[in-house]
């Protein structure tokens, strides 16, 4: 973990810089407690390309991506007076970053379900298929089938495993953290991590299906 | 361009396509992100200003009948028409 990207968490073995990027954010939720807009914008700078991306990573939309990281910081906007610092803001913000993302994505099947219900039953003449999604900035620049297959593959994990794979392997989290944004264990987050791994790997060894 | 030299489910491959991700150019909002978020901060805010006038109409709307009720009372707090002077004409009729 990089200490340009701080996050901070009371952890066994913190990063040399975690304590200063702990005082800082402590800081400033101080500062946006009493209301300063200075420091709600600083904080915003701070973190919107970790929130974004963390959406995106689950959405793989950047509109969508977008919607999220403006509901999580309207939301620590709104609700920061509540914030007793049990965890670091970082946490709370990747906490909150991940359930957005997982509901947005529960509310798109949910509407895909019903506009399938009702194709069927001729209301409307909707393209049922899935629209191509080129939007991974490496798999547009390189066109890298694996890669490509790899992102469509963890689409399709379960959320909870979805959301620890993308922390660790895109976010770069550690296994503590992780634990701390999903409110688990280390150990869960372990067997999370290697149920995913397996999944993938499976499914990446098998025949190249339809994607 | 592809490895020839790594197989297929490999755990080199896994490795390399992990690296892949990691090194993947980051996703980033589009410029003026803080803006946006600002703009619908103040939407967010107008909108529930708005959900509370509607909460607070009920309220007038009570205010307005209790003070309609009270108005309406007044009438018994008058002196009784008995103790008023009798008029010239009634006296006529009453001799």
């Amino acid at each position: 973990m990089a200490c340009s990207l701080p996050l901070s968490f009371a952890f066994e073995s913190p990063a040399p810089c975690a304590d200063g990027a702990a005082s800082a954010d402590a800081e400033l939720i101080a500062q946006l407690q009493q209301g300063s807009e200075a420091a709600f914008r600083t904080l915003v700078l701070r973190y919107q390309d970790r929130i974004y991306r963390t959406a995106f990573s689950l959405l793989r939309s950047a509109e969508e991506a977008e919607d999220v990281a403006q509901e999580v910081f309207v939301e620590v906007y709104q609700t920061v007076g509540q914030f007793r610092g049990t965890s670091a803001l970082s946490t709370w913000l990747y906490r909150l970053a991940t359930s957005r993302a997982l509901q947005h994505r529960r509310r798109a099947a949910a509407k895909k379900r019903f506009a399938y219900f009702t194709s069927l039953l001729g209301f409307d003449n909707q393209v049922l298929h899935d629209p191509p999604d080129h939007a991974h900035p490496q798999a547009l620049l390189e066109g890298q089938q694996g890669l490509h297959l790899l992102l469509a593959h963890i689409g399709r994990l379960p959320s909870q495993q979805q959301v620890a794979f993308t922390l660790r392997h895109e976010q770069e989290l550690s296994y503590e953290e992780i634990a701390a944004v999903l409110q688990t264990t280390t150990a869960a987050v372990e067997s999370l991590l290697f149920r995913a791994r397996q999944t993938l790997r499976r499914h990446l060894q098998a025949p190249a299906r339809h994607v | 361009m592809s490895k020839p030299t790594l197989r297929p489910g490999s755990d080199q491959e896994w490795d390399a396509l992990l690296h892949q991700l990691r090194q993947a150019p980051p996703a980033q909002p589009r410029p003026f992100f803080y803006a946006r978020v600002q703009a619908r901060l103040a939407t967010e805010a107008s909108s529930k200003a708005g959900r509370l006038g509607w909460v607070r109409r009920p309220a007038y709307v009570a205010l307005l009948g209790l003070l309609g009720l009270a108005m309406s009372g007044d009438g018994a707090a008058l002196p009784p028409a008995a103790a008023a002077p009798p008029s010239p004409a009634a006296r006529l009729l009453s001799h």
